[in-house]
């Protein structure tokens, strides 16, 4: 083989080599262009995935603050929440004084009302007496004295059934003087100390049925009437009206007032009748 | 204080006593009569803002009176209280028919009586409550 062909074999080798490194090159480099398409591909994606990581993270944040501002509005509403318990609180303890206050209030109102009920009947009882009193010396007419009694009888104490009896000169019997209500001839007179009525006077104390409840036909009291000890009359009390209840305090009062000053005004009214009937020249 | 008039009609001096004791301490003017007629009379005359009438009286009787204190116009509408011993319903009955407008029976309770005046003249009334 000559040189020159080994010359050709040589280069024909080289190029081939050359050939081969070139293609191996080339081959290498689109592997690389790949892995760059590759890599850029990569890098985009990671771009968005980024991207989209900080949307993720500014919702988070976002997030986050409205977390920071519920958590404070919750504890500012924690504190309001105590401070109205501790106004509930307060509000219950002086709702308890309040209640505490108004049922003392409400105890003295009742004391009160009563006392003003006490105070009313009391004024209402004294006015009976008072009125009682001040019509029985009114006059001193014997008729006037005699139906004021049967006035008081039937007005203030409530019964419809009175004789008024007056002892004869020698104290031997009581004379019907004066009724309202009742059979006269019935009780035309009785004898001092003698039969129910009779006895009772002689001790010179008023009686009272206090059991007798209204409507009931029973004698209601037998009230003596007295100048000092000596009893010159008596009033008898018969039937209360059908609508009263029984006796009550004021009437044993006014019975007792009776006693004395019906009898007084009486005494009076009869003084005056023989006074006035008797001629000037007798008297003077 | 806006009084009010009353015309008391007994023919009891008691009765009439013890009614003004009762109203004395009221806003109340009171006016008496001592008879149906009278009473009848003195409504016209001094047009009370309430009537007390007791039934039995002389001359006219309560329920008479009370017919002819509705009958006339200027009195008509004056309410009128009975005061009676008789507490019975028929009695009550009767009041009613001939125009009284309510009924207080003998003794008379002043609590009671105080109560109904104060029931038909009003708040004025109510000091004498207080």
């Amino acid at each position: 083989m000559s040189a020159e062909e080994k010359n050709r074999s040589y280069i024909t080798v080289v190029r081939e080599e050359l050939q081969q490194y070139t293609q191996g090159l080339l081959r290498e480099n689109e592997k690389l262009r790949a892995m760059a398409t590759a890599l850029e591909s990569d890098k985009r994606r990671l771009e968005l995935e980024i991207i989209e990581a900080r949307v993720v993270l500014d919702q988070q944040e976002v997030l986050r603050r409205k977390m920071e501002s519920f958590e404070a509005a919750r504890t500012e509403m924690l504190t309001e929440v105590t401070r109205l318990v501790q106004a509930r609180d307060a509000a219950t303890r002086e709702l308890d004084l309040l209640r505490t206050r108004i049922g003392d209030v409400e105890r003295e109102n009742e004391t009160y009302a009563a006392q003003y009920h006490q105070i009313e009947n009391q004024s209402s009882n004294l006015s009976n007496l008072y009125v009682a009193s001040y019509q029985l010396h009114a006059s001193v007419e014997r008729g006037t004295v005699l139906s004021t009694i049967q006035e008081i009888v039937v007005n203030l104490i409530g019964s419809e059934e009175v004789a008024i009896f007056e002892l004869d000169g020698d104290a031997r019997e009581f004379r019907l003087s004066s009724s309202f209500g009742v059979d006269r001839m019935r009780l035309k007179s009785f004898k001092a100390g003698s039969g129910p009525i009779g006895k009772c006077l002689v001790g010179g104390e008023v009686f009272v049925n206090d059991e007798v409840a209204g409507g009931e036909d029973k004698l209601t009291a037998c009230v003596p009437l007295k100048i000092g000890e000596r009893v010159i009359g008596a009033i008898l009390v018969f039937r209360l009206l059908e609508h009263k209840q029984g006796l009550q305090a004021v009437d044993h009062e006014l019975f007792e007032l009776l006693s004395i000053h019906a009898s007084t005004a009486l005494y009076c009214a009869n003084l005056h009748n023989s006074v006035a009937n008797t001629p000037l020249a007798v008297l003077g | 204080m806006n009084r009010k008039k009353i015309l008391l009609v007994d023919d009891s001096s008691t009765i009439l006593m013890m009614e003004k004791f009762i109203l004395r301490n009221g806003p109340y003017d009171l006016v008496t009569a001592a008879n149906g007629e009278e009473g009848v009379r003195k409504a016209s005359e001094h047009l009370p803002d309430l009537i007390l009438l007791d039934v039995i009286m002389p001359k006219m009787g309560g329920f008479e009176a009370c017919r002819l204190i509705r009958s006339t116009e200027s009195t008509s509408q004056i309410p009128i209280i009975m005061v009676t011993t008789r507490g019975e319903a028929a009695n009550v009955e009767a009041g009613w028919a001939n125009g009284c407008t309510d009924y207080v029976t003998k003794p008379i309770n002043s609590i009671e009586l105080l109560a109904k005046v104060r029931n038909f003249l009003g708040d004025g009334a109510a000091e004498v409550l207080q």
